[in-house]
């Protein structure tokens, strides 16, 4: 995440974008800029390969350092796999939420769909595998688990994951000039809403 | 389907949009350079069988890509030319003549919606481009219109030349690509497999994917891998023993192994295969990849070029 937001800051010429993910982080750049810019590298990949070990080396602890506040995200605990994921672990419905909110999640990454965050580590009284089958159709501001990650559904999609519950927020909106709620390295808690809440909260009607 | 599309939607990927854009990106960028377009503009890629459009103002138009036997009226039209259309014209496609994917572009770009900084069309989403929609019957797409144009009714005499396109579309047969982190895990006999036989295009093939049919591959042992992030032209090998190219609207992360990457200069050609056409891969080294890709953005500097030398010796503008 230090080299993601270090390569924001000081992007070398040609340098797109770049995607974390668990443990890797994907370097996007445009070969013909790199190599008209930096014409003595033998190869576009070998000159940015040198550039973002000097860029690793220069990271140090505090770059590292989370300081951000884990993001609130509300939800109504009533997913359809609620009952029978806490049957599988041998817990009641209000054991498994209470182990699901007590916990900070961080960020890992987010891909597949626009705006699926995948969070971890789930804690393993309540890590369950995802179906065996997919769901057709899952709706958007699903909490779900699957094995030791949990995430949110942005947007209607096929789905395996174990549904535990539903957000009222907007985890992603076109509309918005930042369309995204989360990004790697955001740190993120649950916390248990009622019914009435969340259909006062609701954003997606 | 029909859609509007630029060069891609970069800056995203992080959040899980992926870049999308133009499936045959040489194709799109000669359709504007014959324009005399900047190469940022919305273009409208076709399949067949594509629309037929009604051209309610003059216009400067190219196509570029796929042939798909164009007509303006009765008179036939060639694509990889600049063609000054008049008001009331109708442009169709009678047949496919070779290639899937046609480019449409106009003089000063289709009119488009831009989301993320692209006019590609995110369909799932439902933005960019027409509103985030492909095209339907009786939609308008509007244009800036050429009226102070000297040439009207006409087909300009330069083209992008066949030798020029040879260099882009040539061994349609053979798809170079580079070895991919997975590669070296795969057993003796997939690898003789991979670099030997052919692969077919199956119809289970679409913006997202290229799904190939031949010999089923294998790796030595089964891997489990951590999910990373992808780019167009991965080839991932499925747990059926199957690969498949990642594509235009790939999604931003994959988890299968990647046995190759096919180069960046060949995606075009591989972009355009129909269903049921074969090809082989050849593995060629990073450095001669790039090598190529530097050529070809000479290539298309050249072409850009040309296109205005072109336009202000015939005044059009």
């Amino acid at each position: 995440m230090a080299l993601h937001n270090a390569l924001a800051q000081n992007a070398f010429h040609g340098f797109i974008e770049s995607v974390p993910a668990y443990c890797s982080l994907a370097i996007f750049y445009d070969v013909a800029v790199v190599k008209a810019s930096y014409p003595s590298a033998p190869t576009a990949f070998q000159l940015v390969k040198e550039l973002t070990e000097k860029l690793i080396a220069g990271l140090n602890d505090a770059s590292n350092k989370a300081d951000n506040q884990p993001i609130v995200i509300p939800v109504y605990y009533n997913g359809e796999d609620l009952h029978s994921l806490a049957e599988h672990h041998r817990l009641s419905a209000a054991q498994v939420i209470e182990i699901h909110t007590q916990q900070i999640y961080k960020v890992f990454m987010i891909g597949f769909l626009p705006g699926f965050a995948y969070m971890g580590k789930v804690d393993e009284r309540i890590a369950t595998p995802r179906h065996g089958t997919p769901r057709t159709h899952v709706s958007p501001g699903s909490v779900g688990i699957a094995g030791f990650q949990t995430g949110i559904y942005p947007l209607h999609s096929p789905g395996g994951w174990q549904l535990l519950g539903q957000t009222p927020i907007k985890i992603f909106d076109v509309e918005k000039t930042v369309p995204c709620l989360l990004k790697a390295g955001d740190h993120v808690r649950f916390t248990a809403i009622d019914e009435t809440a969340f259909n006062t909260l609701n954003e997606y009607t | 389907m029909a859609t509007l599309q630029d060069s891609g939607r970069f800056g995203s990927r992080h959040i899980g949009v992926g870049s999308g854009g133009a499936m045959d990106l040489f194709a799109l960028l000669a359709a504007n350079y014959l324009c005399n377009n900047d190469g940022e503009e919305a273009v409208l890629e076709l399949n067949f069988p594509a629309p037929e459009f009604i051209f309610e103002e003059n216009a400067i138009i190219a196509l570029a890509g796929a042939d798909f036997a164009a007509m303006i009226n009765e008179t036939p039209l060639p694509p990889w030319r600049t063609i000054a259309v008049k008001k009331g014209s109708i442009l169709s496609f009678r047949r496919p003549v070779s290639g899937s994917k046609a480019y449409l572009a106009v003089r000063g770009g289709w009119q488009a919606e831009k989301w993320l900084e692209s006019y590609s069309t995110h369909l799932k989403l439902g933005k960019g481009g027409f509103g985030g929609k492909a095209i339907q019957k009786n939609d308008s797409i509007g244009f800036l219109s050429s009226s102070n144009s000297l040439a009207i009714g006409k087909i300009m005499p330069w083209q992008v030349s066949n030798r020029e396109l040879a260099k882009v579309y040539g061994h349609a047969d053979q798809i170079q690509c580079i070895a991919g982190k997975e590669y070296e895990l795969l057993t003796a006999t997939s690898k003789n497999d991979f670099n030997g036989q052919f692969f077919t295009l199956s119809q289970q093939s679409d913006r997202m994917g290229y799904r190939l049919s031949g010999q089923p591959l294998m790796l030595q042992q089964h891997v489990d891998l951590v999910s990373s992030a992808v780019d167009r032209g991965t080839v991932q090998l499925l747990p059926s023993g199957s690969c498949i190219v990642l594509m235009a609207d790939h999604q931003t992360i994959g988890g299968y192994p990647r046995i190759a990457s096919v180069a960046r200069v060949d995606l075009p050609k591989l972009a355009q295969l129909q269903p049921g056409q074969a090809f082989g891969f050849t593995i060629i080294s990073p450095q001669e990849a790039e090598n190529q890709l530097v050529k070809r953005q000479k290539l298309l500097s050249e072409i850009k070029w040309a296109c205005t030398i072109n336009f202000k010796k015939h005044n059009l503008c």
